[in-house]
């Protein structure tokens, strides 16, 4: 890991409703390149809205983004050019049923010019082979069980070679004997190198993974730090009730 | 024979053989198949147009950057909802009277004017079956084309519009015998389409019951026969998804 700051978030807010509802409430934070975070919080806190923000799914009501010194808040900047770069996992994995996975997975890169049909294809089924579904390929969404399609869902997104991965809620979906080949997958990446945001409730993933955990609560960061100080020695109250009722 | 039998004969061959009568319901039947046909391309071609200025509006007029754009968007979208409250909200056969006799009663052309109050008229429709066919494709389907970056019209013709078409081709076929049905009124304002083939044998012979049955019988097998399309059609898109 260098020191690099890969993203910056600051003073970043979503109000819904005029305000009635803040689901971000001032957000200040940095992602070093090569840096696994995972961001717990009870439900509704704003863990998605955050996530999502990163790459506007969700328009900020106040503050900056800068994904590699370029701030995406500003209305000059061309959002999908910096979406190339941004992959993310969605919990119900989003797998465009009317293609098949290795369409699923050459769409993008070769609509946007990133490799020709045939590089894009080949380097496809080097990641299924990864992941352990190249013979897959030809299949529909519809064919796969849950944690093969939110394998899928992840080498989809790596295909646009994407410098940062959110994750929000991946394994929420799957039955729990599916969870286990999704975070091996997810753990890959990480010992890879790779720069990720990951929104879970599998704790033991981030004692394990994490080299930051971020407790969120209201719309704000209300404590981070490493896994063995937020989970075995956490200082706020919220953090504390939060971890007494999932662990 | 019984005397009956002897009589449905004589006016068998009255209304059909007799002078090539039949003719009239042929000619009838081609008239109607184009009527519908080109009426169906137009309201199909309108309701694309109008399905997309509306779903853009609601979906895209937040993130759209030119000022200009944005209101040539709003104008769009408003002249849309105009359009489609008047189809919808006054009937068909008014709208067709309007266009033959008050926006093109210079022309002499009636299957075209028919084609243009027809086409004009199911377009609402279609624009309405498009839009809610839209509305109900899985927002994470964009989400998941926008987050790989692909742009709103990529994501659109590459996720959502099929995925939209395969879920309303029974409305849109279904629409299509509507209208089908619906082109019978064409015969009021002078196009030859088969309702009014019948009405011309009915005026030379004075007889109702054989023309009248004949063309009920005639729309019933062009309905079923698209009706049996549609289906064939159908499987096939879903096969590709087994
Ligand atoms: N489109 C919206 N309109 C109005 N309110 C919204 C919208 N999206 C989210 N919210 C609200 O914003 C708050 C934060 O939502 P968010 O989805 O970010 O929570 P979360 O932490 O991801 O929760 P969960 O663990 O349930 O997924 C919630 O109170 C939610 O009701
Ligand atoms: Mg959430």
């Amino acid at each position: 890991m260098n020191d690099k700051k890969l993203i910056r978030v600051s003073g970043l807010k979503k109000h819904y409703k005029d305000g009635a509802i803040k689901a971000l409430n001032g957000v200040d934070m940095e992602v070093s390149k090569g840096e696994v975070i995972v961001i717990i919080g009870p439900s509704g806190c704003g863990k998605s809205t955050f996530l999502r923000s990163l790459n506007l799914l969700e328009v900020p009501t106040e503050g900056q983004i800068y994904l590699s010194d370029v701030d995406i808040t500003d209305r000059k900047v061309n959002i999908n050019i910096h979406r190339q770069k941004v992959g993310m996992v969605f919990q119900h994995f989003n797998l465009f049923p009317n293609m098949t996975i290795l369409k699923n997975m050459t769409l993008a890169p070769v609509q946007l010019k990133k490799a020709t049909k045939e590089a894009a294809e080949k380097k496809a089924l080097e990641m299924l082979r990864v992941v352990g579904l190249e013979d897959r390929a030809e299949a529909y969404p519809n064919q796969l069980s849950g944690g093969q399609k939110q394998r899928v869902a992840i080498v989809r997104a790596l295909c646009m070679e994407p410098e940062v991965m959110l994750f929000d809620e991946p394994t929420s979906a799957l039955d729990p004997e599916m969870v286990g080949e999704v975070l091996d997958v997810m753990k890959k990446l990480a010992a890879e190198g790779m720069t990720m945001l990951v929104v879970t409730h599998e704790m033991g993933f981030a004692r394990e993974v994490a080299d930051r955990v971020i407790f969120m609560d209201e719309g704000v960061i209300m404590e981070q730090g490493t896994p063995e100080e937020i989970f075995n020695n956490p200082q706020n109250e919220r953090t504390k009730a939060f971890l007494n009722k999932v662990l | 024979m019984p005397e009956w039998i002897v009589k449905l004969q004589k006016d068998f061959v009255t209304a059909f053989i007799e002078d090539n009568r039949w003719k009239y319901l042929v000619e009838g039947i081609q008239n109607t198949i184009i009527l519908t046909f080109f009426a169906l391309i137009l309201g199909v071609v309108l309701g694309v147009i109008i399905a997309a200025v509306r779903t853009t509006y609601d979906k895209q007029y937040e993130e759209i950057k030119n000022p200009v754009g944005k209101i040539f968007l709003a104008i769009g979208n408003w002249i849309c909802k105009v359009y489609l409250t008047v189809i919808r909200g006054t009937p068909a056969m008014v709208q067709i009277l309007i266009i033959f006799f008050v926006i093109m009663a210079s022309s002499d052309n009636k299957m075209l004017c028919g084609i243009i109050a027809f086409g004009i008229n199911s377009g609402a429709y279609v624009a309405e079956i498009i839009r809610g066919g839209i509305m109900s494709i899985d927002g994470g389907q964009t989400e998941a084309g926008r987050s790989l970056g692909l742009n709103y019209v990529q994501t659109m013709w590459f996720i959502v519009l099929p995925q939209t078409f395969k879920n309303i081709l029974p409305a849109l076929a279904n629409e299509f015998i509507v209208l089908l049905k619906e082109t019978a009124i064409a015969g009021y304002v002078g196009v030859t389409d088969l309702t009014r083939g019948a009405n011309i044998i009915r005026g030379i012979t004075y007889q109702s019951l054989f023309p009248l049955l004949a063309i009920a019988a005639i729309y019933l097998v062009m309905v079923m026969f698209f009706t049996w399309l549609v289906e064939l059609l159908e499987r096939r898109l879903r096969k590709s998804e087994r």
